[in-house]
């Protein structure tokens, strides 16, 4: 038996009450986006875009059109750029390859001058050695003359006591001698001078003359002296034959850097041929794409007026602009609510700013009619018209211009 | 324009005499719906209750002992109050007085005392939803009155009458009527079916009154036999 049951309390029925209306106002506030597909309630300016639209639309087509044409357009310019860009590369780098060239064309010429000066300096260090060696032959003839002399100041003192005999084995070991010298004179000279063999001959013929001069006694002073001047005449054979070899080398190498440098510039010029060329090749194709983009954007132009009056682009933006303007402006008049006893001659401006889309950012009174309530109806009128979706069909430059629009209201209408 | 047009938005923007009546059918409606849960939930214990007492009342327990069985000062409901009402004026009746028709008048006159507490207790707040349900959609068409009044205000003072000049007030004034009607249906049909609920427990509380009577009567009709006798 259910006795001692609590008298049944409200705490659960208020609660429960209050769950259903919450639950039912959640289901009003989410079945109603459901209901936004439905057919939408048409207005009188909605029908009047509705016969408007074409006349947007060829305009916005022609827009596009253009917008598309002029796409193309700066493409191509892109590409015009580019190429020129590229050109004036391949300019500056064969400017930069010719600035090489002429450096090593200097350096080349400065090879050949330092050849130049080398050669020269080579003859010269030649002549020089040369010199320097005829010098120490000199030395060498004179030391050895003197040795001669000593041996022979010997000799004659030994043939003075030991008569002619003894100056002949005398002589034989200054023969001997003078070999030896001889010899080594060879092994000196044999790395400078190969071909001086024959001259040394002649010397060692011209010593051995001195030789028998010296055993002519009167007639050794003139065979050194011929000795000296056959010496010398075979230096200065040498240094000329030097002089010549250096100066042989030095015209090689004049005429190889000369043959260089000419090789250079044939390349150069082919090189700057092959770029020629290839600037021609590439101005003939920017002008076979100019000519098509011309092609394309005339037969554009004829698409469009084929399509449209044979107004021009400019002039159906403006008229989709005046259309946008007409149907915002018949809005906000079919929202606008007019406050009672307002003077005729009110008038107030209401700048608008409208998002990219067509809706309300700001509406603002920029001159103010003086009357509040006035001022304000026509805010609330601008806000009550606001989502102004033709917007979007304006064409894209115009959207931005028309995105800050301002009205003036005055009790007549607004404009 | 859709989102202007959701319930919400035109709640908030409706005036104020519609937003009022709005609040006031809001709360009836709440209220109502306290009423009916309430009335629901302590209908089906009265039955339960009823049912249980009916079937120990039956079942041959001797009557001293199921009036033993609750202590005195426990508030009962239903069968059990009108038959602990009932027995305790018997109790005391019956040592004060010999006459049978005394007794039976006085338990008599208690146990209507007692049912009559109980169709008190059961019909409590019925009226309030019978109130709720005869007098909202009036409100709400008050409401809508009011809103379509004020849409024609505007319409005067707009300079072209569209229908989109007058649709925002013609919507916000409907919402009241809606409102009244979705406050006033639920009480109708809660408040027709809670009063048929209590009147059949009234009946079933009645007619063991009278079997209750009547076991009293045959009681005392014996004792006074053998008094007699």
């Amino acid at each position: 038996m259910a006795r001692r049951h609590a008298r049944v309390g409200y705490g659960l029925s208020t609660l429960l009450a209050v769950g259903l209306h919450g639950l039912v106002l959640l289901v009003s506030v989410i079945s109603l986006p459901a209901s936004d597909h439905e057919p939408k309630p048409s207005s009188i300016v909605q029908a009047t875009l509705v016969s408007t639209e074409t006349v947007t639309d060829q305009a916005q087509r022609a827009e596009a059109a253009k917008q598309r044409a002029l796409a193309r357009q700066a493409e191509e310019q892109r590409q015009a750029e580019e190429q020129a860009r590229q050109e004036a590369e391949a300019a500056a780098a064969a400017a930069q390859e010719a600035q090489r060239q002429t450096e090593q064309a200097e350096q080349a010429e400065q090879a050949e001058q330092e050849a130049q000066r080398q050669a020269e300096e080579a003859a010269r260090e030649a002549a020089r050695q040369a010199e320097a060696e005829a010098e120490r032959r000199a030395a060498d003839a004179e030391e050895q003359a003197q040795r001669l002399e000593q041996q022979r100041q010997a000799e004659e003192e030994a043939a003075r006591q030991r008569e002619k005999e003894a100056e002949e084995q005398a002589r034989r070991e200054r023969e001997a001698e003078e070999q030896a010298r001889r010899e080594r004179e060879a092994e000196e000279q044999a790395r400078r001078e190969r071909e001086a063999e024959a001259q040394r001959q002649r010397e060692k013929e011209a010593e051995e003359q001195a030789r028998r001069e010296r055993e002519a006694e009167a007639q050794r002073q003139r065979e050194k002296e011929a000795e000296e001047q056959a010496r010398r005449e075979r230096e200065a054979e040498e240094q000329a034959h030097r002089e010549r070899e250096a100066e042989e080398q030095a015209r090689r190498e004049r005429e190889a850097a000369e043959q260089r440098q000419r090789e250079k510039e044939a390349e150069e010029q082919a090189r700057r041929e092959r770029e020629a060329e290839a600037q021609r090749q590439r101005e003939k194709e920017a002008e076979e794409q100019r000519r098509a983009r011309e092609q394309a954007e005339a037969e554009m132009q004829r698409l469009i007026e084929g399509a449209n009056e044979p107004a021009t682009n400019a002039q159906q933006g403006q008229q989709a602009a005046n259309d946008f303007t007409a149907l915002v402006r018949q809005a906000i008049e079919q929202a606008w609510r007019i406050p009672p006893n307002v003077a005729s001659g009110a008038r107030v401006e209401i700048s608008v700013r409208l998002g990219p889309s067509g809706e309300l950012f700001v509406a603002e009174v920029a001159t103010s009619s003086g009357d509040g309530a006035f001022d304000r109806s026509a805010v609330q009128a601008v806000e009550a018209a606001a989502p102004f979706a033709e917007l979007r069909q304006l064409p894209a430059h115009l959207q931005r211009e028309y995105r800050r629009i301002s009205f003036v209201f005055s009790p007549e209408g607004v404009r | 324009m859709n989102d202007a047009m959701s319930i919400p938005h035109l709640i908030m923007n409706a005036s104020t005499v519609v937003q009022l009546v709005m609040l006031l059918l809001t709360v009836g409606s709440l209220l109502s719906w306290i009423v009916i849960f309430q009335r629901t939930f302590l209908m089906r214990r009265a039955r339960k209750i009823h049912r249980g007492f009916e079937d120990r009342f039956w079942s041959g327990v001797d009557l001293n002992e199921l009036y033993r069985e609750v202590p005195p000062e426990q508030e009962t409901e239903g069968g059990e109050h009108i038959f602990r009402a009932g027995f305790r004026e018997f109790n005391r009746l019956m040592p004060k007085t010999r006459s049978p028709q005394a007794i039976l008048d006085g338990v008599q006159r208690s146990m209507r005392v007692a049912w009559s507490r109980e169709e008190e207790r059961l019909n409590r707040h019925l009226v309030f939803l019978a109130t709720v349900a005869s007098a909202s959609p009036y409100i709400g068409l008050f409401g809508t009155v009011w809103g379509i009044m004020g849409s024609f205000q505007s319409l005067s003072m707009a300079q072209q009458a569209t229908l989109s000049t007058v649709a925002p007030w013609i919507a916000e004034a409907l919402i009241a009527t809606a409102m009244g009607l979705f406050a006033a249906i639920p009480a109708v049909i809660f408040y027709n079916r809670l009063t048929a609920e209590s009147g059949r427990m009234l009946g079933k509380y009645e007619d063991f009154a009278e079997e209750f009577h009547s076991i009293l009567h045959r009681n005392l009709q014996g004792r006074s036999d053998a008094a007699g006798a």
